[in-house]
């Protein structure tokens, strides 16, 4: 099948109508559906697709003659917010969010063909799962015009990639991978000297023996040829910035009427990220004080919000907790934007509180009781008793009501004192047989029953004293308390760790 | 009966007091709206706390309660919700309630250490903010004195907040401290007195001897399937 080039279709088309030759590139476009269209994605980057939610899109323009940077840029610009220059002649777009708009990766880089023709700007584009992949495509050769051997490949100007990018990848020659790793020859040349000359080849190598050779560096360039981005896309910080600034006339000394100011900066700002379709993903906040000092404070905001009112009282409650040393000369809040969030509610799902709800709730149950006695607890992975810690609450989504788990027979639930309570022990027989607890409120008394001891240690090679080396017994009091002690054989002392109940 | 009705009806329309007028049936409790604690006997789905009321669960040490609220943790956050729990004198064991089937991703845990007044305080934030299934007020090892200490129109606006909302706000204490008119009260009884054993033990010898779960035995007070 022949497949015509940019050049070919530039010279063919003449004065033909610019929708008539939109046409055309668009059928160019879907005449190389034969590149890679697998099931079988790469286990590394489907374990990504699968931690990330959406599965991710990027597409990389290349420029193939004259165009300059800034056209490029501009062309980019009307596609994506999130982009980053690859080099002089390069950039990469994020065009993950575009499917609704232009429908799949066909129409998007037929999209992206259409402007660039309309501006006469000639670039290779290529669209793939990963920037990687993206970028080795557009410096890949392109194939001869009247067909090759890869003509799913490069073939025509545009390749779009939607399935196996290790193997979209794989025919690629060496020097592409060497070009974008822009590594010394002396890698490559002892790669050629083994006879590989494919990026498939190098990365069908087995790792271990790579990194033997070649260290982590190999391993790094291995990840390359087979597709995975070793960093996220970094934006281009040419993106519009959200930030306000306002120089008081006299300085506001008490945090109330600061309020009123943040409200003053948060509206404007909060339009100008509903005009953009954007939400706020971390809240900077300087404060230049009137010893010409700057107060600054950053908040990373749970998920992408812009209300106002949210922004200001989450401002509010951080300066309650970390109030400025002096009077405010000027107040200056940039937003860090984020891509706007869509919600679909369920008719089938309990709703749970908003991320705005949840954020303002977090910070005023922080701002009173101590911003580390309220989150979630999460278990450690040891023996040690009371092994948890705080973390942010941050419930998963909501799933749809089923039938409760199972509740496994006869669990125990212990009321743990916090520190534990030193208590007095009689002992008969090597057994606790009376407890007493010089504490109002607390109980004592003759010991009923008793089951122990259960002995547990660890962390004895820790020097930082969290070592722990103890006998528990479960033991049922006469005044019908059942709870349960522990004798610390470090120091022969005896504690009541908590009450069942 | 029916004259009566128009006139009393027509009276109130003149005072402008017809807003309080409703041909709505009254409320019957489905059995969706009640939350039971999952694995306990003797509190059904249709025994279970009611969403939107306040409902308590008092009883002496060692009687159980922990155990229930951890039955009715369970229940709410293995149905996908979020849950809040007030521990006013941080005694949660986070342990023990994950074995008891807690999705302790959905627990949103706040700790006090023993101040009641500021614990009052982070409840009436959780309620306001909503959108939990349960919420826990643990008071079970605050003095008596303390809980009397808080005005008692306290509870009735709590009671107002989550009225008509899905949150089932639930106390834990050592005596009765108050239930919404719709809440229930699950009194655990200490059938055998207060110093009979609670506990069931496993084994005879004293080495192979060993807890295995405590005697619950829980009365539940308040309205069962009765219309508002």
């Amino acid at each position: 099948m022949k497949i015509p080039s940019y050049d070919d279709l530039a010279r063919s088309i003449g004065d033909v109508h610019p929708r008539d030759t939109f046409d055309q590139v668009t059928r160019l476009v879907r005449c190389e559906e034969p590149v890679v269209r697998s099931s079988h994605a790469s286990p590394e980057h489907a374990a990504r697709s699968t931690q990330h939610g959406p599965p991710e899109l990027f597409a990389c323009l290349r420029a193939r003659s004259d165009a300059t940077a800034g056209a490029l840029m501009s062309l980019a610009r009307d596609f994506s917010s999130r982009i980053e220059r690859d080099g002089d002649a390069g950039v990469v777009l994020d065009v993950a969010g575009l499917g609704r708009l232009l429908g799949d990766a066909y129409g998007i880089a037929a999209e992206l063909q259409r402007t660039a023709f309309d501006r006469g700007v000639k670039v290779r584009i290529a669209i793939a799962p990963t920037q990687t992949a993206a970028r080795l495509l557009t410096l890949g050769p392109m194939p001869p015009a009247e067909g090759g051997s890869r003509p799913d490949l490069t073939g025509g100007v545009a390749t779009v990639v939607t399935g196996d990018v290790a193997a979209a990848l794989g025919p690629l020659p060496l020097d592409t991978l060497q070009q974008l790793a822009g590594e010394p020859c002396r890698t490559f040349d002892a790669l050629k000297r083994w006879g590989i000359r494919s990026v498939g080849e190098f990365a069908a190598l087995p790792a271990d023996e790579l990194a033997a050779r070649f260290g982590p560096q190999g391993l790094a360039i291995q990840g390359l040829a087979r597709g995975l981005d070793p960093r996220p896309l970094v934006p281009d910080p040419g993106v519009p910035r959200f930030i306000q600034s306002i120089e008081l006339e006299w300085p506001i000394e008490k945090l109330e009427p600061l309020s009123f100011v943040l409200a003053r900066l948060l509206d404007p700002l909060a339009v100008a990220l509903e005009r953009a379709d954007k939400g706020g993903a971390a809240i900077r906040l300087e404060l230049r004080l009137t010893d010409k000092t700057i107060h600054s404070r950053m908040m990373q905001l749970p998920a992408p919000m812009r209300d106002p009112r949210v922004l200001r009282t989450l401002l509010s409650l951080d300066l309650d907790s970390h109030p400025p040393s002096a009077a405010i000369d000027v107040v200056t809040i940039e937003i860090d934007p984020a891509p706007a969030r869509i919600v679909q509610f369920s008719l089938l799902e309990r709703a749970i509180p908003s991320p705005e709800t949840l954020a303002t709730l977090t910070a005023r149950l922080n701002a009173l009781v101590g911003e580390d006695r309220c989150g979630s607890p999460v278990l450690l992975d040891s023996h040690r008793p009371d092994a948890f810690e705080m973390t942010r609450f941050h419930p998963p989504a909501p799933r749809p009501p089923g039938p409760p788990a199972p509740r496994p027979p006869g669990t125990l639930c212990l009321r743990r004192f916090r520190p534990p309570v030193a208590v007095r022990i009689g002992i008969a027989h090597g057994r606790p047989v009376h407890v007493a607890i010089d504490r109002r409120g607390m109980p004592g008394g003759r010991v009923e029953q008793s089951a122990g001891p259960w002995r547990s240690s660890g962390a004895w090679w820790d020097a930082s004293g969290s070592h722990w080396d103890r006998d528990e017994w479960d033991i049922a009091l006469s005044d019908g308390t059942i709870g349960r002690l522990y004798c610390d054989r470090g120091t022969g002392r005896w504690f009541m760790d908590g009450l069942m109940d | 009966m029916a004259t009566a009705r128009l006139a009393l009806e027509s009276l109130l329309r003149d005072r402008k007091l017809d807003s309080t007028l409703t041909s709505a049936r009254p409320w019957v409790a489905e059995p969706e709206d009640r939350i039971a604690p999952a694995g306990i006997p003797g509190i059904g789905s249709e025994g279970g706390l009611r969403r939107g009321h306040l409902s308590e669960i008092v009883g002496s040490r060692s009687s159980g309660r922990t155990t229930i609220l951890c039955g009715l943790l369970a229940a709410v956050t293995g149905a996908g919700e979020v849950v809040a729990f007030i521990d006013t004198c941080d005694r949660f064991d986070p342990a023990s309630a994950a074995d008891a089937g807690v999705d302790l991703s959905r627990l949103l845990w706040i700790r006090e250490r023993g101040d009641a007044a500021r614990a009052l305080k982070a409840v009436n934030l959780v309620v306001q903010a909503g959108g939990f299934g349960l919420v826990a007020f643990d008071l079970a090892d605050v003095p008596s004195m303390a809980v009397r200490q808080f005005p008692h129109t306290t509870w009735m606006r709590l009671s107002r907040v989550i009225e008509g909302s899905q949150t089932a706000l639930v106390l834990l204490g050592a005596d009765h401290i108050a239930r919404s008119p719709g809440g229930i009260t699950v009194a655990l009884r200490d059938d055998g007195g207060p110093r009979a054993p609670r506990g069931r033990w496993s084994g005879t010898a004293d080495r192979a001897r060993r807890l295995a779960t405590l005697d619950i035995h829980p009365r539940v007070i308040g309205m069962l399937n009765a219309e508002c």
